[in-house]
């Protein structure tokens, strides 16, 4: 089974996403972090097959948090799911070494034609 | 700034309203003309700051607020909600509102972290570029977009602890 973190610092996002990436087909035994140091730690202590992760949270930011795990040569497939889908962030994600951006607000089937082609 | 026209935020609003809280198109109408708005006792709202300075925010009663939060958690009509789940239910809507109004912007700048209180803090260098008073399930709420005006030197807010505000 794909072991996927999920950071984000709402709750009810987390709760969203989760629910989504289930109705999008994906039964993923699913971790929660509040924040990218949540998540970094949570990385650093099970590396999961995949990090979801908001862009803009306190503490630490999905940005910081995906450079901060290429710096610490982890290189877990990560993809952002962010209420900012500019062409520039975008850009900015996959520099950093995002495989995606999944923009906010979102569907199912949205989830699924990002995702799989990525699992592949 | 380029114009954000009323059907843009029109148009974010109905996209986040089909997609994240009611799973279904159309739930969101303009409030009809000359009924008062139900009192409004939250607002959340997330700041924008860079080229264009300015704000997005939702305005409602805590009681639709709540509503809000059980339709995103898919909870039962009459479940209880607690004051976080309200408070980060509503942030959250504010918060996906205002970084698509971003998007629109020609010139990205940042996107602050939501904030929710009784009122918006008194900013009068901000002022209204567009108010959408609006019908959701026969309750009122109103989303507005608001600019800073640079004679005043700061935008609506500029509270964010540092730190807490990314691209």
């Amino acid at each position: 089974m794909i072991h996927v973190i999920v950071a984000d610092d709402s709750r009810v996002m987390r709760q969203i996403v989760v629910r989504t990436l289930r109705q999008a087909g994906f039964d993923w035994e699913v971790r929660e972090a509040a924040d990218g140091q949540e998540a970094l730690e949570a990385v650093r202590a099970d590396e999961p097959d995949v990090v979801l992760s908001d862009w803009n949270m306190p503490v630490m930011t999905g940005l910081e948090l995906l450079r901060a795990l290429r710096a610490e040569g982890f290189g877990t497939p990560f993809g952002f799911v962010t209420s900012e889908g500019s062409a520039e962030m975008r850009q900015l994600a996959e520099e950093a070494g995002a495989l995606f951006l999944i923009a906010k607000p979102f569907t199912p089937e949205g989830f699924r034609d990002t995702i799989e082609p990525c699992l592949a | 700034m380029s114009a954000i026209t009323s059907a843009d935020v029109s148009a974010i609003v109905d996209d986040v309203f089909a997609s994240m809280v009611d799973r279904q198109e159309g739930t969101v109408a303009p409030w009809p003309g000359g009924v008062p708005l139900d009192g409004h006792d939250v607002v959340a709202w997330v700041d924008v700051r860079g080229p264009w300075r300015g704000r997005a925010s939702l305005e409602t009663s805590v009681d639709v607020a709540a509503s809000l939060a059980r339709a995103l958690l898919r909870l039962p009509e009459h479940a209880p909600v607690t004051d976080d789940d309200l408070t980060d239910a509503l942030g959250e809507l504010a918060n996906v509102v205002g970084g698509n109004v971003k998007a629109l912007l020609p010139e990205q700048g940042t996107l602050g972290l939501p904030q929710v209180a009784a009122a918006l803090p008194d900013d009068p260098a901000a002022h209204p570029v567009q108010r959408l008073p609006l019908d959701w399930r026969g309750r009122s709420l109103v989303l507005t977009v608001w600019a800073a005006d640079d004679r005043h030197g700061g935008a609506a807010g500029a509270a964010d602890p540092p730190g807490q505000e990314d691209r």
